[in-house]
């Protein structure tokens, strides 16, 4: 180890010489100047792609889950999996809010507000595929303790009934937190806003916000518990959902290190997302000075930390799979690796485990188009996961006689396309009528925030500019 | 009409003065602070850290509105799927005890945390008097910056200690950029 | 950003320092532990597995948390890095520590010896190429060069920037520490199915490293907080490791206690839940026999009672508060590691003197290498980078 290495100092969370009104109009302007074009465009398209997935699902409510690929043993197909998926992706948005904030990192701020957005919009691709997937959706609310004349209750035994509180509970305490988190930047439109519509609009969503200490006061200490209570949540939800699969006795399935192994896959999913979301944002609206590239290393590396984590968990699960001597696990885990469905195996394998081996060096953790692909190729690894997780250990059960190759129906494949109209649908109204930087908060990490970076007469410190 | 006497029909709110940045409020502040003024707020567009200490604020209540609220989503929580499993329809599942306290631990959590959250929103909501769009502070154009670079301290005419010149001296003396008298 | 002085002495006094009494404990432990391999070897050993964990399950996590420190460039704690930073430094120390485990493996671990039980029928033979004699060698040979590696030099470093002043230390000590957490993850699992699992070898939970992890990781915050509290009672450092920076120790322990909680209760209830024999005896011959008595002292002991006591903002910063939870805290882990050590061998709890005779052994030898090498360097890295920030924390 070389003793001559250079003190690197920690880079400013804000670059360029910002003013706080210039980070106000730098945000601000966005939503205010006209609509671009390609904002139409790509709107339409989502909308198209949406509208795709409402016929999808309404063909499968009018017909029945017959239309999905789904056989004898696999019961659990594309919508788990895309359920998993989708619920992972939103998990970066709370960690991103809730847990580093709580760690005091102060460049969060520059992210949080899309992530969180992301998170929103995510949960909601989630939840519509369990709900699609009973194949009576008539009767969902079933899945609600409501007194009802058969006098029965829901089954608190039973994981899926967890997953519909944990599910519901991080939707809603998650829209509250964003919500929370928007009302001075509400107040910020409102007071900017020259259309006297939007300002109305702005102003009723800013309820009255006047940015006096007495309401910061409690407003800060309602975003820390609400932080301190997201916190738990998050890692309880994944956790939740990996119940799904773990209390199970399924081979591949029971495996006791499912519940942080599913968080860490869920904030490695995640944070790519949010770098693929970010990278797109912050070319289109020229943010590079709030979004810098310091941010995009320090994601990166959070990437490669929870993608060894992922990997962490594949090399347990296989290692205990022949310790534990157990028959029937050590077949599934080697059926995985060399069975029909090794190609998905090892599609998961070389994208979540050796593809995030770049961000060990420097230059690809801060280089654009590196991030980018592998924060796609991250993606489509933690997909192959879950599918990895669900088919293959349902394709090849106990009973070799009723084994089937298992292939999704084009009602699969396009309810899942679907779901990222309805994605970037929500997506694009967000960026367009919504402040995408939380302005409120990066005035706060700004060295002109600090009144320990003035003088005894309230000047400015030279150092400080 | 002219705009001049349309004000003296109109009820004096405050005495509202502007700073120049977040050290000359907090110092202005801690003045207010020590004449003995009590309805006063300093307005910013992010929190200083140090403001509460410097308006002597009690500690924020919130934390017990939280804290009532997760603890009757924690035994409602509980309590609902011991009713409902335990003991209105209780169903062999696996040969599992009809009460599986281990297995009401994720619904019990959830139901605390969600409670627990509509406390801290709502009621942070209610400690702001937040819905509240009529503030006399928004008849003031200057105050529309408070939201984006400006720093302001507004005095209320309900104080025990206002009157408008010394007040306004005072301010002046606190190191107000511009002062303004604000209508409700 | 005004400058602040350090103002406290960074000595640590003699008279400060608790040697003659860690002596004179260490000396009694050592031979009343000596005594023992005579009396009854077998419990010997298993005492000895036991004050052995609890002690390296510190070493080891303090180690952890120096490495995350540098690669997050964290400044809240660099005042109180020494500390971790010297409990770390004598991992090597632990080598000679282990060598009784080695020479009584073929009692503590029964995959040495033949089975006869119908139930464990070809298990051992199956699991022969990761359980035996020479790899299990092999393996801790591994395991603790690593560690002495990490450990020491993640010291050395630190001790040399405070020597020489240079801030490029600071980078050398990131690049130790991102790789040496990589490594430290699989050696800590690995060891911990070795030592602790492998007790029961039919038994197996792929979370069991984690497991570890998170019980040690919460103890090592109580450990810390009682070490400030002890520097802060003799006169030491007050303005240095302030009250803000133990407020910040009570809110990880706080935290850290709720993720012990979470990874302690999924372990548990996954196998509960699932109910299947290969799993579920490790937890029903623990829930029998006066074991439970046990687990439910650790249940309180380490997550309810310190949950509701550290839930008030005001009580992270309440000295006494702080000492008697992390007293507790402490406690439990202890209790936590002889009950996942000994039902293997006493079918119900049973207090043997020897219990008490190694831990006294290993607490002296332990804590005195620990003041020895605290005492011979200043109390923190006086010349890191970020100490500035971390003084005027508040």
């Amino acid at each position: 180890m070389s003793n001559t290495s250079a003190y690197v100092k920690e880079a400013p969370l804000v670059k360029g010489n910002h003013t706080f009104s210039s980070i106000t109009a730098l945000v601000g302007d966005i939503v205010e100047k006209p609509t671009p074009l390609w904002w139409y465009i790509a709107f339409g398209i989502s909308n198209l792609v949406m509208a795709m997935m409402f016929v999808m699902v309404g063909w499968l409510i009018w017909e029945g889950t017959g239309v999905w690929g789904l056989n004898n043993t696999v019961a659990w197909g594309w919508a788990i999996i895309n359920f998993v998926w989708w619920v992972g992706i939103g998990h970066a948005g709370t960690l991103i809010s809730a847990i580093l904030f709580l760690f005091r990192q102060g460049w969060r701020t520059a992210i949080n507000r899309f992530a969180e957005a992301m998170t929103i919009f995510a949960v909601m691709c989630a939840g519509l595929f369990p709900a699609i997937h009973v194949g009576r959706i008539w009767v969902i609310y079933w899945v609600f303790p409501l007194p009802n004349q058969m006098q029965m209750w829901p089954n608190f035994n039973s994981p899926l009934l967890w997953d519909v509180f944990a599910v519901s509970t991080y939707f809603t305490v998650s829209l509250l937190f964003w919500y929370v988190g928007l009302v001075p930047d509400f107040a910020t439109l409102r007071d900017r806003v020259k259309n006297k519509l939007a300002a109305k609009i702005y102003g009723i969503c800013s309820l009255g916000w006047t940015g006096g200490n007495r309401q910061w006061q409690h407003y800060e200490k309602s975003y820390l518990i609400l932080a301190g209570l997201a916190t738990p949540l998050v890692l309880s939800v994944h956790t939740i959902v990996s119940f799904d699969f773990a209390v199970s006795i399924i081979p591949g399935w029971h495996t006791t290190i499912f519940p942080p192994y599913f968080v860490a896959g869920a904030i490695f999913s995640g944070f790519a997302m949010v770098m693929t979301l970010m990278l797109i944002a912050r070319k289109i609206y020229g943010l590079k000075d709030i979004m810098t590239d310091d941010h995009m290393e320090k994601m990166n590396i959070i990437i490669l930390v929870t993608g060894w984590m992922v990997g962490f968990a594949y090399i347990m699960e296989f290692f205990i799979a022949w310790y534990g001597g157990v028959e029937y696990e050590k077949f599934a885990f080697v059926n995985r690796a060399i069975g029909p469905y090794a190609w998905a195996y090892w599609i998961m394998m070389s994208c979540n485990v050796i593809a995030p081996n770049f961000f060990w060096f420097k230059k690809m953790r801060r280089s654009v188009t590196v991030s980018f692909i592998l924060s796609i190729v991250v993606n489509i690894g933690m997909w192959f996961e879950r599918f990895v997780i669900t088919v293959t250990s349902l394709a090849q059960d106990f009973i070799p006689g009723s084994w089937a190759y298992y292939s999704p129906t084009y009602v699969d494949v396009l309810t899942y396309v679907g779901t990222f109209g309805f994605f970037f649908t929500n997506f694009l109204l967000f960026l367009r009528f919504m402040p995408m930087v939380a302005i409120a908060e990066i005035k706060m990490v700004m060295p002109q925030a600090d009144v320990h970076n003035y003088d005894e007469n309230g000047e400015l410190l030279e150092d400080k500019h | 009409m002219s705009k001049e006497s349309t004000q003296e029909n109109k009820k004096l709110f405050g005495m509202l003065a502007e700073f120049a940045n977040p050290a000359k409020l907090m110092k202005a502040a801690k003045l207010t602070n020590k004449a003995g003024y009590t309805k006063y707020d300093a307005y910013s567009p992010f929190p200083i850290h140090g403001m509460d200490d410097a308006m002597s604020l009690k500690e924020s209540k919130l934390g017990w509105i939280v804290l009532s609220h997760g603890l009757v989503g924690f035994t409602g929580g509980l309590a609902l799927q011991i009713w409902t499993n335990s003991i209105a329809y209780p169903i062999n599942i696996g040969g599992r005890p009809f009460m599986n306290l281990p297995a009401y631990v994720p619904v019990t959590f959830e139901l605390t945390v969600l409670l627990a959250a509509f406390g801290a929103v709502f009621g942070m909501f209610f400690l702001n008097n937040m819905p509240r769009h009529n503030n006399p502070l928004f008849n003031s154009k200057n105050f529309e910056r408070a939201t984006d670079d400006k720093f302001f301290i507004c005095i209320e005419a309900d104080d025990s200690n206002f009157s408008e010149e010394k007040t306004e001296a005072f301010l002046k003396e606190a190191g107000a950029v511009t002062i303004e008298k604000v209508y409700d | 950003m005004a400058n602040i002085k350090l103002t406290d002495s960074l000595e640590f006094p003699d008279s400060a320092s608790p040697m003659r009494l860690l002596i004179s404990v260490g000396v009694v432990g050592v031979i009343a532990s000596l005594v023992g391999v005579v009396v009854n070897t077998e419990q010997f050993l298993f005492s000895y597995l036991f004050s052995f964990s609890f002690f390296i399950s510190i070493a080891l996590a303090s180690m952890f948390l120096v490495m995350v420190h540098h690669i997050t460039r964290s400044s809240w704690g660099v005042t109180l890095r020494r500390i971790p930073e010297t409990f770390s430094s004598y991992i090597w120390v632990f080598v000679l520590l282990f060598l009784p485990i080695l020479f009584g493996m073929e009692t503590l671990y029964s995959w040495t010896q033949e089975q006869y039980s119908w139930f464990y029928e070809g298990l051992r033979e199956h699991k022969s190429p990761y359980l035996n004699t020479t790899f299990f060698i092999i393996r801790n040979v591994i395991y603790f060069s690593i560690w002495s590696y990490l450990g020491y030099s993640l010291y050395k470093y630190s001790i040399k920037m405070d020597e020489t002043g240079d801030w490029g230390i600071d980078t050398t000590l990131r690049k130790i520490s991102a790789p040496g957490i990589f490594f430290f993850a699989f050696t800590l699992a690995f060891a911990s199915f070795d030592w602790i699992m492998s007790l029961n070898f039919d038994w197996f939970s792929t979370m069991f490293g984690v497991y570890f992890f998170a019980m040690s990781f919460q103890a090592l915050f109580a450990i810390l907080i009682l070490m400030s509290l002890y520097l802060r009672r003799q006169g030491l450092l007050l303005n240095t490791i302030t009250r803000s920076h133990i407020r910040d120790l009570g809110g990880w322990l706080f935290g850290f206690s709720v993720f012990y909680a979470y990874i302690a209760f999924s372990q548990f209830f996954l196998i509960y839940y699932a109910n299947i024999s290969e799993e579920i005896l490790y937890y029903t011959a623990r829930f029998e026999g006066n074991w439970e008595i046990l687990a439910f002292i650790f249940l309180f002991g380490r997550f309810i009672i310190p949950f509701i006591l550290l839930l008030p903002k005001k009580s992270k910063s309440n000295y006494k508060l702080l000492f008697a939870v992390s007293t507790l805290i402490v406690f439990s882990h202890l209790v936590e590691f002889y009950w996942l050590v000994m039902p293997p061998l006493h079918s119900s709890f049973s207090f043997h003197w020897l219990d008490l005779a190694t831990f006294l052994a290993f607490a002296g030898i332990f804590m005195g290498m620990f003041f020895y090498f605290f005492k011979r360097q200043s109390m923190i890295p006086k010349n890191d980078p970020k100490l500035q920030e971390s003084l005027s924390k508040h």
